[in-house]
């Protein structure tokens, strides 16, 4: 039987999309770099991959969901202090646990608690609409900035100090402080998430999450859920950003407030915004374009820098909102 | 019961100057749907006027009269360059605006120093209220509140301005079916709202330490209280304003200044969550 005159053929989506593309080209020079470059530099890279996820994050609760969040910063935050705490062995009722997974565990766990709870209070029923939500999670930023400098137990104003490397033990072990390996492991890591991320964003789910993204009412007449997949979004959001912290704080081995305010929910918003909200390998590259060109460009420009980037964001929303690599996939 | 009054006191002056700011916020998401992050640094513009007129010589006075006008004229050049771009995409005046105010602090920052500066009091007296000793600055401060929210009551219900811009809240394009200028509207409210930021910017300046990173701890109660009070009418804004106000004068007070904000954020949110149209609207707002 032959299809009807006007329907158009089915189009299959290309299994190797710019996307995709673009994401295999970078691992790939990303794989090399430690043969290429000097070790001071290969550490700086493997801070910069907690940045990507958590810029990877954002590029998916935003970029794919809708949900602007103005205060991703904070879960990256909870993920870091989650770790610090426990590999420090600050736990009050189990001093002897210091294992990093189970900081690891701690701190992802608490990120996506508080996600859930903010999805489950904001997006419920008549629940807080998208430009509204921004301006609630940048309240928790603020707050919880203000909260963590007044705790001692976190450190207060200075943070927690001389937290421990990656130990792959199940209780402590041996520190990992060969760069390289750090290196990969974050890479794998990253790698790990980001095909993960790309590959929902792929499946019915992330077709679900788009609808509500384009057009809310429709999706909800449609029948979808739209507080309860948002919320998983959320969720899954807050999740990397954790995981990104508590990898974070293994490498830089310090946590304090600036780690879950204000200022990190808005670089990791610029670094979005900048290298493309379309698509979470581009968010992510975003991130390390920023990086490196703040390492190459503060020196020349000194306290400008700042203002440069901030000029540079306004008129990216302005004007090219598709970001540096807004290669968005077929949408 | 000296000290109830000065408490009531304190929180009043919080109270009114929370009000001018989220008055200046509603009324600009209420005409043009703009969401301004920006606000916060018109508001510390406004201090930073003040304080320009003072290390310049012409008085902290002058700086008070001035800073409005300033900001207002700065808040027209906004709204030509970088609001008029992004107004039909709602997300995007957010981030437009919030990329504005990391540009206004950094150049603030750049031009004064990232460190704070103080504005010297002008009444530094006390006066006698109902026997008790109350800083005559602080008075001043909230009759000028006062004044102010008369006047914008005034023009917003009683003057042919008032009139018009009630029309294009109410139907945006029947009004310019109608003839209504809502280009020319559009500017005059950004630049209303941001003098309104800078007035109390400007008052506040003595009171307060002045520095680039001000403006968010207004920015964050203001759009607290309009989220708390909604924006079913001009006056649901001030009921939220006081409901915040009050609560973190009141905690910081009691308990301690670190714990208000805190309070505040999580009573906001109850609040928001029983009321999601705020606690003074009975009608849902068609946004």
């Amino acid at each position: 039987m032959t299809p009807h005159p006007q329907a158009p053929a089915p189009r299959r989506r290309p299994l190797f999309d710019a996307e995709l593309r673009v994401a295999a080209l970078a691992l790939g020079a990303l794989l090399l770099l430690p043969a290429l470059a000097p070790v001071w530099q290969v550490s700086e890279f493997t801070r910069y991959f907690s940045y990507m996820l958590l810029a990877a994050s954002l590029g998916w609760v935003w970029g794919h969901c809708g949900l602007l969040c103005l205060g991703q910063g904070v879960f990256f935050g909870v993920g870091a202090y989650g770790m610090s705490v426990v590999t420090l062995g600050k736990l009050p009722f189990a001093p002897a646990l210091v294992s990093s997974w189970a900081g690891l565990a701690l701190g992802v766990g608490l990120a996506m608690l508080l996600a859930w709870l903010l999805g489950r209070l904001f997006f419920s029923a008549r629940g807080i609409g998208g430009a509204f939500f921004g301006i609630v999670t940048l309240a928790v930023a603020v707050i919880a900035e203000r909260v963590t400098i007044n705790w001692d137990w976190l450190g207060g104003f200075n943070g927690l100090m001389n937290v421990p490397a990656l130990r792959l033990g199940l209780n402590g072990g041996e520190e990992i402080l060969d760069e390289t390996a750090s290196y990969y492991i974050a890479l794998a890591v990253l790698a790990a998430c980001l095909a993960a991320l790309m590959a929902l964003a792929r499946s019915p789910w992330g077709r679900v999450l788009l609808a509500i993204r384009n057009h809310e009412p429709r999706a909800q007449a449609l029948g979808i859920d739209v507080a309860r997949e948002k919320t998983r979004a959320f969720t899954l959001g807050a999740a990397l950003a954790g995981l990104a912290g508590a990898l974070f704080v293994t490498q830089f081995n310090f946590a304090s407030p600036p780690l879950i305010g204000f200022g990190i929910s808005a670089e990791v918003l610029i670094w979005v915004a900048l290298g493309g909200r379309g698509s979470v390998v581009s968010a992510a590259l975003g991130a390390l374009l920023v990086r490196l060109a703040e390492s190459w460009l503060s020196q020349q420009l000194g306290d400008y820098w700042l203002l440069v980037l901030g000029s540079l964001f306004l008129v990216a929303v302005i004007a090219a909102p598709r970001g540096v690599f807004g290669f968005a996939r077929a949408r | 019961m000296s000290g109830a009054l000065t408490v009531v006191l304190d929180a009043s002056n919080y109270v009114l100057i929370l009000m001018l700011v989220a008055l200046g916020l509603a009324i600009v998401f209420g005409l043009m749907n703009v969401i301004n992050l920006a606000h916060g640094e018109f508001m510390m513009i406004g201090g930073y006027v003040v304080l320009l007129c003072h290390q310049a010589g012409l008085g902290v006075a002058w700086g008070m009269v001035l800073a409005p006008l300033a900001v207002a004229a700065l808040g027209l050049l906004v709204e030509q360059l970088v609001v008029r771009r992004v107004y039909t995409r709602l997300l995007d005046t957010i981030l437009a605006t919030w990329g504005l105010s990391l540009v206004l602090k950094q150049s603030i920052s750049l031009g004064f120093g990232p460190g704070s500066h103080s504005v010297p009091n002008p009444l530094p007296m006390a006066v006698s209220v109902f026997g008790q000793p109350y800083p005559a600055y602080r008075l001043f401060v909230m009759a000028v509140t006062v004044l102010v929210l008369v006047f914008t009551f005034w023009l917003f219900f009683r003057s042919n301005l008032g009139l018009t811009a009630r029309c294009v809240i109410a139907n945006r394009p029947m009004a310019a079916c109608l003839g209504i200028d809502t280009r020319r509207l559009d500017r005059f409210t950004f630049a209303f709202g941001s003098g309104l930021a800078g007035l109390a910017g400007a008052v506040m300046a003595p009171l307060v330490s002045l520095d680039p990173q001000m403006g968010l701890g207004f920015l964050v109660p203001a759009f607290l209280s309009i989220l708390v009070g909604g924006l079913g009418s001009v006056a649901a804004p001030l009921a939220g304003a006081t409901a915040v106000g009050a609560t973190d004068t009141l905690v910081a007070t009691f308990f301690s200044p670190v714990w208000a904000q805190g309070v505040v954020f999580t009573l906001a949110i109850v609040l928001i969550r029983l009321f999601p149209d705020g606690i003074a609207t009975r009608r849902r707002r068609v946004v």
